[in-house]
């Protein structure tokens, strides 16, 4: 029917127990897993992608912001952290989270991989490092800067703002071809112009003759010694997990890249795997998120524009990003504070509105990933730490400066203990006087990272700079969980810069 | 005398909490008549009819919506909705709404009273009362904006789009289907999308189009 020279297995072509003989297994088709698998392959070696989730087309799509993340991520996206409780959202698709994110690329700044150089103990994972590996993903994938004409006005008025501020900012890098402004990214693009990796990676993975295996759940990595030998676990239905057969598939190196929540938990539940270090599910970062609402004079039509198409990096070092935001108006309207009729002429303002968003780097907020005893769900623990929510405060009131000089009538911060609306940047001020606490601010972390930390020193990371666990010669882990530190913008790209390097090393090592 | 007494005050607690609701306005395949009644409460309570936006909470079908939700979701969110639900139908035995006969169950409460009580979860004092009140208030406004006229209303319906027909489409089958069920062939590609952006007047999404006032 193709021209693929691999194989794709769905839900109903299982009818019996199996196992495979590959070179290598890859676990998890996120962004990391999907170049491991392409880079691989094109290397010659043999292999096998597993990925728990199905594959989605657009008539699969749900436009419901609800329903849809019932149907593409884990836990029906009601997935949160204990300790300071904020959502947390994880893909189960094939593509992972780049079905549903927002495809904004952004190469790592140079002072914080040079931190992680020199306080994680790395050699090669410097800007100029990185850079030949996030070119060879950049190229593939067509990630370039979100053309004017789709940005629309709820992206071009944080523009405005930050020009009249004198803050630096600039259109999304994005891996994207062809986008239209439907807005829509979240829920999946039907107009297939995101480079999601089950359109872009995937197929060609396929092409050079991958197998990719779709709804299998890796439930444990089997190991003997100083090696692994594979992995082994169930065929699940999709959306409702129920398990059927059994499979088992023997390969000479395995690659986890099933996510960072869910990599610690494969390793804890196959007898505490690749831990010698005690860093297994440990050092848990977020990059927390916080929106403000905006409410312009006239029409902003939010309803157009990329999803995310403009950002600022000018207060990296500050400690946070900020960023134009767009999902399904169910979604934000969450956000919104009050109820009754206030509630709904706040709602009624939305075609007025734009949303803008910051994340912040908190690598003083920590948590953990624990296997719970039934099932390969997370428990979650994170706390955000107090010098953190200063920063948060920073940011939201940078936003409420950008607003009003962008020239909004009112923000609505959303933030216990604060008027629901402020309609000055005078009356704005108070985001940066009142003294906030965690629980005030209504958090978001869907950048998640270091679960299975790199570090030079075996007793304090799981995995070396090239992705190889100090513990075993031929068990790899690729997903954002071996991130030493939160990145500072959005991790997606790095990710795949890392794993592109695991790739072409391992591939030398096969 | 204390065991009967025990008895009688069981079979009173149980027949609160299990009795006496009405028939659901609609067919519903998970909620609970009494589930159904909190949510048409809460709905109303939340969005009242008429106003800045026209739907009422119960006319925009918030218990359906949720029914449809709850099918659509995992085990553990379905078990945690139907204890935020059971929580605030029946926190109000203990600790009463405001005025006369605050002691029953919401969706017995007059119009104020829900208001009173879910202001009262809105702007406590401790974050998991304001946590409880904001999952409520986010199932509810989700099922409020599944109502197609709220979208339409706002202008912020999804727009009619063609997917191209790409590469993928060739390899993956609708979820559950098996591959031979592709009918679509390399000769059914189409150009990808060449970029054009959408325009603001552009039809929306059949969907949200058709007349579900
Ligand atoms: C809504 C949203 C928007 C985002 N926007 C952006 C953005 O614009 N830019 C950006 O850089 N980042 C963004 N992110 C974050 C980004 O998507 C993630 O960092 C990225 O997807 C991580 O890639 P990964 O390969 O490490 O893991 P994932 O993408 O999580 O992939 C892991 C895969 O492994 C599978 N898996 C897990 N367990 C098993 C198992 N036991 N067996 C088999 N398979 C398994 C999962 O189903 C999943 O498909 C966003 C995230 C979300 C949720
Ligand atoms: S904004 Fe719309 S067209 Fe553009 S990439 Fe996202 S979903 Fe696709």
């Amino acid at each position: 029917m193709t021209d693929a020279a691999g194989d794709l297995r769905v839900y109903a072509e299982y009818d019996r127990d199996f196992s495979e003989e590959v070179d290598a297994v890859i676990v998890g088709s996120g962004p990391c897993g999907a170049v491991v698998a392409k880079e691989l392959t094109d290397a010659g070696k043999r292999v096998v992608l597993l990925e728990e989730g199905p594959p989605f087309t657009p008539s699969e799509y749900e436009l419901d912001g609800a329903l849809s993340m019932a149907r593409t991520m884990r836990e029906g996206g009601l997935r949160a952290t204990r300790g300071t409780v904020m959502p947390t959202m994880q893909a189960i698709a094939l593509g992972g989270g780049s079905l549903v994110n927002s495809a904004i690329c952004n190469r790592a700044p140079d002072f914080v991989l040079d931190r992680w150089c020199t306080d994680f103990e790395l050699e090669h994972t410097t800007l100029s490092d990185l850079d030949p590996h996030y070119d060879a993903v950049g190229e593939f994938l067509g990630i370039a800067p979100t053309p004017e004409n789709v940005q629309g006005e709820r992206n071009l008025s944080f523009k405005r703002g930050c020009d009249a501020l004198g803050y630096s900012s600039e259109p999304c890098l994005r891996n994207v071809r062809g986008c239209r402004g439907s807005g829509e990214c979240f829920t999946g693009c039907r107009m297939r112009a995101k480079q999601s990796m089950d359109i872009s990676y995937i197929p060609a993975a396929l092409r050079g003759g991958a197998r990719v295996l779709t709804s299998v759940r890796v439930e444990e990595v089997r190991a003997d010694g100083h090696r692994v030998l594979g992995v082994s676990g169930r065929v699940v239905a999709p959306f409702t997990g129920r398990p059927s057969h059994r499979f088992r598939v023997n390969a000479r190196a395995v690659v986890l890249a099933a996510g960072c929540m869910a990599t610690p938990v494969i390793l804890q539940k196959s007898g505490n795997l690749a831990n010698r270090s005690g860093q297994v599910g440990e050092n848990l970062q977020f990059h927390p998120g916080v929106a403000i609402m905006g409410v312009f004079p006239d029409p902003v039509h939010p309803e157009f524009g990329a999803t995310q198409g403009y950002q600022s990096r000018h207060f990296l070092r500050d400690g946070f990003k900020l960023e134009t935001l767009w999902a399904p108006p169910a979604v934000l309207a969450v956000r919104m504070p009050g109820s009754g009729d206030a509630f709904k002429r706040r709602l009624a303002q939305i075609p007025c509105a734009a949303i803008w968003d910051a994340i912040a780097s908190c690598p003083r907020s920590l948590g953990r990933v624990r296997a719970r005893r039934r099932g390969l769900d997370p428990n979650l623990t994170w706390h955000l730490h107090r010098d953190d929510v200063l920063i948060l405060a920073q940011a939201l009131w940078t936003l409420a400066e950008i607003f009003f000089a962008a020239g909004a009538r009112s923000i609505i911060p959303g933030v216990h203990g604060i008027p629901d609306e402020l309609h000055s940047r005078s009356e704005a001020e108070i985001l940066r006087t009142h003294s906030l606490k965690a629980s005030d601010i209504l958090t978001g972390g869907n950048h998640a990272f270091c679960t299975t930390r790199m570090h030079g020193d075996p007793s304090r990371g799981v995995v070396d700079e090239n992705g190889k666990c100090h513990d075993y010669e031929n068990l790899w882990i690729a997903d954002t969980g071996i991130f030493p530190r939160c990145p500072s913008v959005n991790p997606m790209w790095t990710g795949m810069a890392l794993a592109h390097r695991l790739a072409q090393t391992l591939a030398e090592r096969l | 005398m204390g065991w009967i007494f025990f008895s009688v005050a069981l079979g009173y607690a149980v027949a609160r909490v299990v009795f006496g609701y009405r028939e659901p306005e609609s067919p519903l395949t998970r909620l609970t008549r009494g589930e159904a009644a909190f949510l048409a409460a809460a709905a109303d309570a939340t969005f009242p009819s008429g106003g800045a936006l026209r739907s009422s909470g119960r006319e925009a079908r918030i218990p359906a919506y949720v029914d449809r939700l709850l099918i659509a979701s995992h085990a553990r969110s379905r078990r945690q909705m139907r204890l935020l639900f059971f929580l605030l139908e029946h926190a109000t035995l203990f600790f009463p709404a405001p005025g006369l006969s605050g002691f029953r169950r919401f969706s017995s409460l007059t119009d104020e009273q829900r208001v009173a009580v879910l202001d009262g979860w809105a702007s406590s004092r401790f974050w998991q009362r304001r946590l409880v009140f904001g999952s409520l208030r986010a199932i509810l406004t989700l099922g409020y904006f599944a109502h197609p006229p709220v979208l339409r209303a706002l202008g912020l319906a999804p727009f009619a789009l063609r997917s191209p027909i790409c590469e993928a489409d060739l390899l993956y089958p609708r979820i559950g289907a098996h591959p031979s069920s592709i009918l679509l062939t390399r000769a059914d590609l189409t150009p990808p999308s060449d970029g054009t952006p959408i325009s603001l007047g552009a039809p929306i999404d059949p969907r949200y189009a058709e007349d579900d006032s």
